[in-house]
């Protein structure tokens, strides 16, 4: 405690905290990327009818235990690293600046592919919706209509507050608990199975390749560490918050996934999921509640579905924010307006790709909810596992130079751990990307997406190369925010790898 | 007095709006209280830490509550954590003051389902001559490449580094001048007063990169 307030907290620490998080509104920061109704009612349907595999269910348990294993020593670093933002900055802090640049060129990408997908699912969900009350059109139409929304509202930099963020989430899990429970409640043949969470699944490749699908839904539970300068205590708040972030959504999207083919029984459900596609869930409880409760449920889905695109965007268009302000993209990527935040040049990018990809689609009349959704997710995904991956071996690498007060488990054994499970689950997915877009043997799409990552590293490689002989000043501010360029390296500064300097003080922002 | 004059620019004054993002608008408040200890030889910064070299008290009562808790809190060093703690209130701490001097008048809105908030506007012409002359003094300064005190020096390095260039140099020709000669003045700084404002720069950065209001 500080010298001077032996009682408690002095006024400036008061100060400070009066503004800050707790861990409520960090996990709904977190989990509101994830939305969980997207992730149940369209990511788990359209798994169980592409990749046709019944172990779902086991598989968002065991992507939940991975990530909350690798939780562990991200979040340790987290408080070690000024820039605590993305994965690219852990990995440029552990294994290198060059490292750290083909990273951010992974996320550009990876990002930019899932979010570009949520429009193939928003628009065939709000197609479905607008059907239901007599009005025909095409998914395109809606999707543009949503994309413009999205396009309008991040320019303008509104966030949907959290308050409106924090009901529709309660909503959702209500309704989702409610279905799971009318699911459940009335299993195929009078039996509840649990054939599904059998843990031998987890031998075939092919289940170990649906991890990458399952991790790509939780997609987002890294932003709590953003918050870790907000937050009431950094260390526990945010440790706590990016587990619940984490669990939470495991939880919910497993016991969802179980509980639907316990309904249709685990031999029909991948028929079912085929049939009905993002209805599946709808269709199988309608016969159980009232109309009304259905409704609702879509309504929801289609809220839920918007403000994942919504949030995506924005991340999207924060990271180009964050690499345009350490000028590994362009300066003019690094401006925002000056009284809305806003990053400017980040969302208009992203809009115009989203655009573009939009056009094409409808242009070649390739199948919006297989092709733009699932194989945005598929692909997203793969590239957010190679981060994870990565950010998991940085965790290593940096704790390795020095324990810095952390002990075994969170410094050591949970970030080896969770290496070798990323290790084996990236490997499995790399192997197995056919059978998960579900192509033919011979098909290009088998490789060039692994094939598409590796050139952008490599492109991020050269680029981080090319900047430490032409701007070496920007070279050594690479992952380390604004913040960094000011304090002078060397000097015997305890610059970014040092306890703070009081070290019972909280650290400000 | 810095802040107020950068109070005067960051803010609309028909409408009395912050002119930023609100938090870079009290970032920006709170680094001009802090490059007034500056200027009036109180405090000097060091490799990212303030330290306090006279207790005297300054003229100005704001200025003296600053200082005091400066001098009261020896445990809080970091530049970032007084910017942090000092923008939490600054806007009404320096507007406060600004009615004080007589040039802002008390306004205040009732806003739907959020308590009523004050601003501080100019409503009299002289008052808005007043507040309009800081930027006009400014852009004057630069287009006709005037000597400038240390004082206007410090303020047009405050309002690059907190994103109100365009506020304050309305052509396009201005603010390419203004940032031509943006090196020679920031050259020209105490080192002090560098940090100070390197450091605003970077902690408005990292509040618009979090992005939550």
């Amino acid at each position: 405690m500080a010298r001077f307030a032996p009682s408690g907290p002095d006024i400036v620490t008061r100060g400070l905290a009066s503004n800050r998080l707790g861990v409520p509104s960090i996990v709904f920061f977190g989990v509101a990327g994830a939305a969980p109704l997207t992730v149940i009612l369209g990511a788990i349907s359209t798994i169980y009818a592409v990749v046709g595999n019944i172990a779902v269910p086991l598989v968002y348990f065991v992507a939940a235990l991975i990530l909350s294993l690798f939780t562990v020593g991200f979040v340790a670093m987290s408080r070690h690293i000024v820039n605590s933002g993305a994965f690219y900055s852990y990995i440029s802090h552990g294994l290198g600046r060059v490292t750290g640049v083909a990273a951010a060129f992974i996320a550009l990408p990876a990002y930019a592919a899932m979010q570009i997908g949520l429009f193939g699912l928003l628009g065939v969900v709000a197609k479905g919706v607008l059907e239901a009350s007599g009005i025909h059109t095409s998914w395109f139409v809606c999707s543009l209509v949503g994309w413009f929304l999205i396009a309008v509202l991040g320019v303008l930099w509104v966030d949907l507050s959290g308050k409106v963020l924090a009901v529709l989430l309660t909503a959702e899990i209500t309704i989702v608990l409610i279905y799971d429970a009318i699911m459940v409640a009335h299993p195929a043949g009078g039996r509840v199975s649990t054939e599904a969470l059998d843990p031998a699944q987890l031998l075939t490749p092919e289940v170990a390749a649906m991890l990458v699908l399952a991790i790509a839904g939780f997609v987002g539970f890294e932003a709590t560490v953003v918050l870790s300068e907000e937050a009431k205590d950094p260390k526990r708040t945010i440790a706590r918050a990016t587990h619940w972030a984490v669990l939470l959504p495991g939880l919910l999207c497993g016991v969802s996934a179980w509980a639907m083919s316990v309904n249709t029984g685990s031999g029909n459900i991948v028929q079912a999921a085929k049939d009905q596609e993002t209805d599946l869930v709808f269709a199988l409880v309608s016969p159980y509640v009232p109309e009304a409760l259905i409704n609702v449920g879509y309504v929801l889905f289609l809220t839920s579905v918007f403000a994942a695109a919504l949030a995506f965007h924005a991340a999207v268009a924060r990271y180009q924010f964050a690499l345009g302000r350490e000028r590994v993209l362009p300066r003019l990527w690094g401006v925002a307006h000056p009284r809305t935040g806003a990053p400017l040049l980040g969302s208009i990018t992203q809009s115009l790709l989203a655009l573009g990809v939009l056009i094409v689609f409808q242009v070649t009349g390739i199948d919006p909810l297989i092709h733009l959704f699932a194989w945005g997710t598929v692909v997203g995904g793969l590239g957010v596992l190679m981060l994870m991956w990565g950010a998991s071996a940085a965790v290593i690498a940096f704790f390795l130079r020095h324990r810095r007060r952390e002990n075994f488990w969170r410094a050591q054994l949970a970030p080896l751990l969770a290496f070798l499970l990323l290790s084996a689950v990236l490997a499995a997915t790399v192997i197995g990307l056919g059978d998960l877009l579900q192509v033919n043997n011979d098909s290009v799409f088998n490789w060039v997406f692994s094939a598409a990552y590796v050139v952008f590293a490599i492109v991020g490689i050269v680029w981080a190369l090319v900047m430490r002989a032409a701007r070496p000043d920007a070279y050594a501010g690479i992952g380390r925010g604004a913040e960094q360029r000011v304090i002078p390296e060397g000097a015997g500064l305890p610059v970014s790898h040092a306890l703070p300097r009081t070290a019972d003080v909280v650290r400000h922002s | 007095m810095l802040a107020n004059s950068y109070y005067l620019i960051a803010h609309d004054d028909r409408t009395g709006r912050s002119r930023l993002h609100p938090r870079a608008a009290g970032l920006g408040l709170a680094s001009a209280l802090l490059g007034e200890l500056m200027l009036y030889g109180r405090l000097r910064a060091m490799t990212g830490d303030l330290y306090v070299v006279s207790q005297e008290p300054p003229g100005d009562s704001l200025a003296h509550t600053v200082l005091d808790l400066l001098i009261a809190q020896p445990q809080h060093r970091e530049i970032r954590t007084w910017l942090a703690y000092l923008a939490a209130d600054a806007t009404d701490q320096v507007g406060e003051r600004l009615l004080r001097a007589g040039v802002v008048e008390p306004v205040t809105r009732r806003k739907l389902l959020s308590a009523s908030q004050t601003l501080y506007l100019p409503q009299t012409a002289e008052q808005r001559n007043t507040a309009a002359w800081e930027s006009i003094r400014l852009s004057e300064a630069l287009a006709h490449r005037r000597s400038m005190g240390l004082h206007d020096r410090s303020l047009i390095a405050l309002v690059v580094a907190t994103g109100l260039t365009r506020h304050v140099f309305a052509g396009v020709q201005e603010q390419r001048e203004c940032m031509r000669q943006l090196p020679a003045i920031m050259a020209s700084l105490p080192d002090d007063l560098v940090q100070l404002v390197q450091y605003t720069e970077a902690a408005v950065g990292s509040a618009l990169a979090v992005g939550r209001r």
